[in-house]
C-alpha cells in the first residue's frame, strides 16, 4: 500500500505545472548562484594577483629595506564565494609593518558599492529564500488540499491506514522536491571543475557539508508545512501561516535577534575603542619624543659627531630599547582593550545567535558561514594568522635593516648618509626575500566541531516537524 | 426478496461536539440488487450517514454493517467491500483519467489491470476516447464525475455508496449516469445514494427514505410509491403533516 501511495505522491508532484515552473526557476537561481560565484572569484583572484604584482614591484623598486611599505593582501577562496557570510564586510588589504597595530583596510564592498547592492546572490541566499519558499509551496495544502479536493475521502474508502498515507506524503515529498534540487546542485559543482576553480579536498567536503545543510533546512521547511497543512482543514488558512512562519524565520527573526541581543548585552562602538587606541598611541609618541630629545640633548653635551659610526651604532641601539618597551606597552594595551571589547561583542553574538536560532534559516546559515569560514570569527582568525606572521615578517626586517624600529627609520637614513648607504643604493631589492603569507584554512575537525551543533539542531527539526506532522495526520479530520 | 443485507444501519446516532444531533437513530438497510435512495433537504444527515458508512467518523450511538462486518470495529476490513464516490470529485488535477483510475483501482486491491482493462471502464461510463489520457484539469464537472465512477465500478465491491452523485450534472450526463447504475445493479450490487432530487429518486430507487433533520421519516418501496405523489409525501413529511 505503501509502495502505491508513495508512487502515486511522487508522480502528482513531479506531474505538475506548478512543479515544472517552480523547478525551474529554483534550477535557473542555484546555477546563476554557482556561476556569479565562479565569476566573482575569478575576478577577485585576478585582482588579489594584480595587487601582489604590484606590491612586489614597489619593493622591487626600492633600494633600502627601510623604506619599503609591504602590504599583505587576503586571498579570496572558492567557498567564500559561495557562502559569502562576512566576506565582503572584511578588509582585504593589510600593511605590514614590524610594529604597531595591524588593520584590514580596504574590503570588497568598500572598494565596489555596487557589488553591495547584488550581495544576495550566492549559494546561501537560494537556500535560505529559494528553497523555503519551494519548500512550503508544495507543503503548505499536502494534506488539505487532497481535502478540498475529495481526494482525501476517496483514499480513505479503500484499505489504507492514516500511517501508510502521512508516511507516503513526507517521504512523497522529501524524494519529489529534494532529489531534483541535488541536480543543479551537481551541475554547479561540476560548473567549478570545468571553470577550474581550485578546490583542495577539504573544500569538497565543505561545499558537500553546505549543500547537506540546506537540504537539511529546506527538509524542515517541508516537513513543518506539511504538519501545519495536517492541522489546519483549510489550505488558504494553512498558506498563510506557512507564509507567517516563513517571513518570520527569513526576515524578521534573524534581524529582531540582533536589534534584541544589542539590547541585552551592550558592546562599545568601535569608534569608541579607536579613540581609546588613538589617544594612548598619541601619549606614547609624546612621551618617545621627549626621551629622544633628552637623548640627544645630552649626547650633544657630549659634543660627539653625528655622523660618526659610533654615534650612529647607539642610536639604533637606543631606539631599538625605546621601540621594544613602546611596542610591548602598546601591544599590551591595545590587545587589552581588544579583548575586553571582543568579549563583550561576543557574548552580543552569542545572545544575538542564540535568540535568532528559534529560526530554521537562521540555523542553517550559521552552520554553513561556520562550515565555510565566513562567520563572524572570520576577521578575527584571520588577525591571528596575520599576527602570527608579523613575527616572521619583523624577524626579516631586522636582519635586513639591522633595526625593528618603524617610528624612526626615516631619521635614522637621514643623519647616516655615510658609504655603506651609497653602496646599497645599486642594489634592487629582491621582494621574494620577504616571507610569504599563506592563511591556512580551518581544518575539517574544527569545521565539523564549529557547525556540529547546528547541524545537529536542523537534523532535531527535521525529526520533530515529521513527527508532528504524522501525529497531527493521525489526529486529522478527514471528511 | 430474499438477497443479504449488504448495508445496514442500525439505530444510528450523531451528536457533534457542539451538541447538533444530527442523525437520530436512524435504521435501514440495502440489499444486493437494490438502489437505496436517501431523499432529503441540506443538513438533512445524509452525508453524516456516509460518513459514518466509511469510518470518516464515530457513531455516537448505533453501528454501521458493511457485508456483515461492523465498520466501529474493523474500518479497514469493512472498507473492501465497499466503493465510494464522495461529493466533491475534483481527482488528481495532474493525472489522466486513465492514471487516476489506476491509482485508485490498485488502492482497491486491483493490481493487475492493464490499460485496455481501464479503457472498457472508462468506455462503460461513457467518457469520450480522446480524453482517456487527457489530464483532469481541463474536465468538466460531468466527465470527472464519470471518472469517479469508474472508479467506484473498477472496485468490484459489493456495495457502493454515492453522495450527491448527480448534483451539478446536466440532464443528459444525468441520463447516463443512470444507465450505468441500473447495469450496476443488475450485476447485484448493493447502491445506497443520497440526493435532494426528488425526481431522480423516484425514477432510479427501488427504495427511497425520506430524511429531515437527522431523522429517516419514512421508507417507501417503489411499489408503494407507484400510487402515491412522492413531491407531496415528501414536504407533508418534512413539515411534519403525516406521523412518522
Ligand atoms: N463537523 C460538524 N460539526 C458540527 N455540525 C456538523 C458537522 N458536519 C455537519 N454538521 C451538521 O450536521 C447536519 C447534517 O449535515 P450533513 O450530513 O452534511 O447533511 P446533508 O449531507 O444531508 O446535506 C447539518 O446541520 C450540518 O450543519
Ligand atoms: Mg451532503
Amino acid at each position: 500500500m505503501l509502495k502505491i501511495l508513495l508512487e502515486k505522491e511522487l508522480r502528482d508532484i513531479i506531474y505538475s505545472t506548478k512543479f515544472a515552473i517552480t523547478f525551474a526557476a529554483a534550477a535557473v537561481l542555484v546555477l546563476l548562484s554557482f556561476y556569479v560565484g565562479i565569476r566573482n572569484y575569478q575576478e577577485s583572484i585576478h585582482e588579489y594577483e594584480n595587487a601582489k604584482t604590484t606590491n612586489a614591484a614597489n619593493i622591487a623598486a626600492q633600494t633600502d629595506w627601510r623604506q619599503i611599505q609591504d602590504r599583505v593582501f587576503r586571498k579570496p577562496q572558492p567557498l567564500e564565494i559561495l557562502v559569502n557570510g562576512v566576506t565582503n564586510d572584511v578588509g582585504r588589504t593589510t600593511d605590514m609593518k614590524s610594529s604597531g597595530e595591524l588593520n584590514l583596510i580596504n574590503s570588497r564592498f568598500s572598494a565596489d558599492p555596487l557589488f553591495a547592492v547584488f550581495r544576495f546572490l550566492d549559494l546561501n541566499f537560494v537556500f535560505v529564500i529559494v528553497f523555503s519558499l519551494f519548500a512550503i509551496l508544495f507543503g503548505y495544502d499536502a494534506i488539505n488540499g487532497e481535502k478540498e479536493a475529495g481526494t482525501l475521502k476517496l483514499v480513505f474508502s479503500n484499505r489504507v491506514s492514516r500511517a501508510s498515507f502521512i508516511l507516503s506524503k513526507l517521504l512523497g515529498s522529501v524524494l519529489a522536491l529534494g532529489v531534483p534540487l541535488l541536480v543543479p546542485l551537481l551541475i554547479g559543482c561540476l560548473m567549478l571543475l570545468g571553470f577550474g576553480i581550485p578546490m583542495s579536498g577539504l573544500e569538497w567536503v565543505r561545499l558537500g557539508m553546505v549543500i547537506v545543510a540546506g537540504l537539511l533546512c529546506f527538509g524542515v521547511f517541508l516537513t513543518l508545512s506539511i504538519m501545519i497543512s495536517a492541522m489546519v482543514a483549510r489550505s488558504s488558512v494553512s498558506f498563510l501561516l506557512s507564509l507567517v512562519v516563513w517571513i518570520f524565520s527569513v526576515l524578521i527573526i534573524p534581524k529582531g535577534s540582533v536589534l534584541l541581543a544589542s539590547q541585552i548585552a551592550s558592546v562599545p562602538s568601535i569608534d569608541a575603542v579607536e579613540t581609546q587606541k588613538r589617544k594612548f598611541s598619541a601619549d606614547q609618541r609624546q612621551k618617545w619624543l621627549e626621551v629622544t630629545q633628552q637623548w640627544f640633548s645630552s649626547r650633544m653635551k657630549s659634543s660627539a659627531s653625528f655622523s660618526d659610526s659610533g654615534f650612529v651604532n647607539s642610536m639604533a641601539a637606543f631606539q631599538d630599547s625605546m621601540q621594544k618597551v613602546s611596542e610591548d606597552a602598546r601591544a599590551e594595551f591595545y590587545s587589552r582593550l581588544d579583548e575586553d571589547w571582543r568579549n563583550k561583542k561576543d557574548w552580543q553574538e552569542r545572545w544575538a545567535f542564540g535568540i535568532s536560532r528559534v529560526s530554521p534559516t537562521a540555523i542553517f546559515q550559521i552552520a554553513a558561514m561556520n562550515i565555510a569560514g565566513t562567520d563572524v570569527g572570520m576577521k578575527f582568525r584571520y588577525m591571528q594568522q596575520l599576527s602570527r606572521y608579523r613575527e616572521a615578517f619583523a624577524e626579516t626586517m631586522r636582519k635586513k635593516t639591522g633595526s625593528s624600529a618603524d617610528y624612526f627609520r626615516i631619521v635614522i637614513r637621514r643623519f647616516s648618509g655615510g658609504q655603506n648607504d651609497q653602496e646599497e643604493k645599486q642594489k634592487q631589492l629582491n621582494p621574494s626575500e620577504i616571507p610569504e603569507f599563506v592563511e591556512q584554512p580551518r581544518g575539517l575537525g574544527d569545521t565539523i566541531a564549529a557547525s556540529l551543533f547546528d547541524m545537529g539542531l536542523l537534523v532535531i527539526l527535521n525529526a520533530v516537524f515529521f513527527g508532528g506532522a504524522f501525529a497531527a495526520f493521525l489526529k486529522f479530520d478527514l471528511r | 426478496m430474499d438477497q443479504p443485507n449488504i448495508l445496514e444501519a442500525q439505530k444510528l446516532t450523531k451528536v457533534y461536539e457542539d451538541g447538533l444531533c444530527a442523525l437520530d437513530h436512524v435504521s435501514f438497510s440495502v440489499k444486493a440488487g437494490e438502489i437505496f435512495c436517501l431523499l432529503g433537504d441540506n443538513g438533512a444527515g445524509k452525508t453524516t450517514t456516509i460518513n459514518l458508512f466509511l469510518g470518516f467518523l464515530n457513531p455516537t450511538e448505533g453501528i454501521p454493517f458493511i457485508n456483515g462486518i461492523d465498520v466501529t470495529k474493523d474500518p479497514l476490513a469493512a472498507k473492501q467491500h465497499v466503493a465510494y464516490l464522495s461529493d466533491v470529485v475534483m481527482l488528481y488535477p495532474n493525472f489522466t483519467a486513465r492514471q487516476n483510475l489506476d491509482f485508485f483501482a490498485r488502492l482497491g486491491g486491483k493490481n493487475n489491470l492493464k490499460r485496455e482493462d481501464y479503457y472498457n471502464v472508462l468506455r462503460q461510463v461513457g467518457l469520450q476516447e480522446k480524453a482517456f489520457e487527457q489530464r483532469l484539469k481541463g474536465f468538466s464537472k460531468g466527465m470527472r464525475q464519470k471518472v469517479g465512477l469508474a472508479i467506484t465500478i473498477v472496485k468490484e465491491a459489493p456495495a457502493i455508496i454515492l453522495d450527491e452523485p448527480t448534483s451539478g450534472l446536466d440532464p443528459k450526463a444525468a441520463n447516463e449516469f443512470l444507465a450505468i447504475l441500473h447495469k450496476l445493479r443488475a450485476q447485484g450490487r448493493a447502491i445506497l445514494i443520497s440526493t435532494h432530487d426528488i425526481f431522480r429518486a423516484k425514477e432510479i430507487s427501488d427504495t427511497v427514505g425520506i430524511m429531515s433533520e437527522g431523522k429517516l421519516l419514512a421508507v417507501k418501496t417503489k411499489a408503494e410509491l407507484e400510487h402515491e405523489n412522492l413531491e407531496k409525501l415528501y414536504l407533508d413529511y418534512i413539515q411534519g403533516k403525516v406521523a412518522a
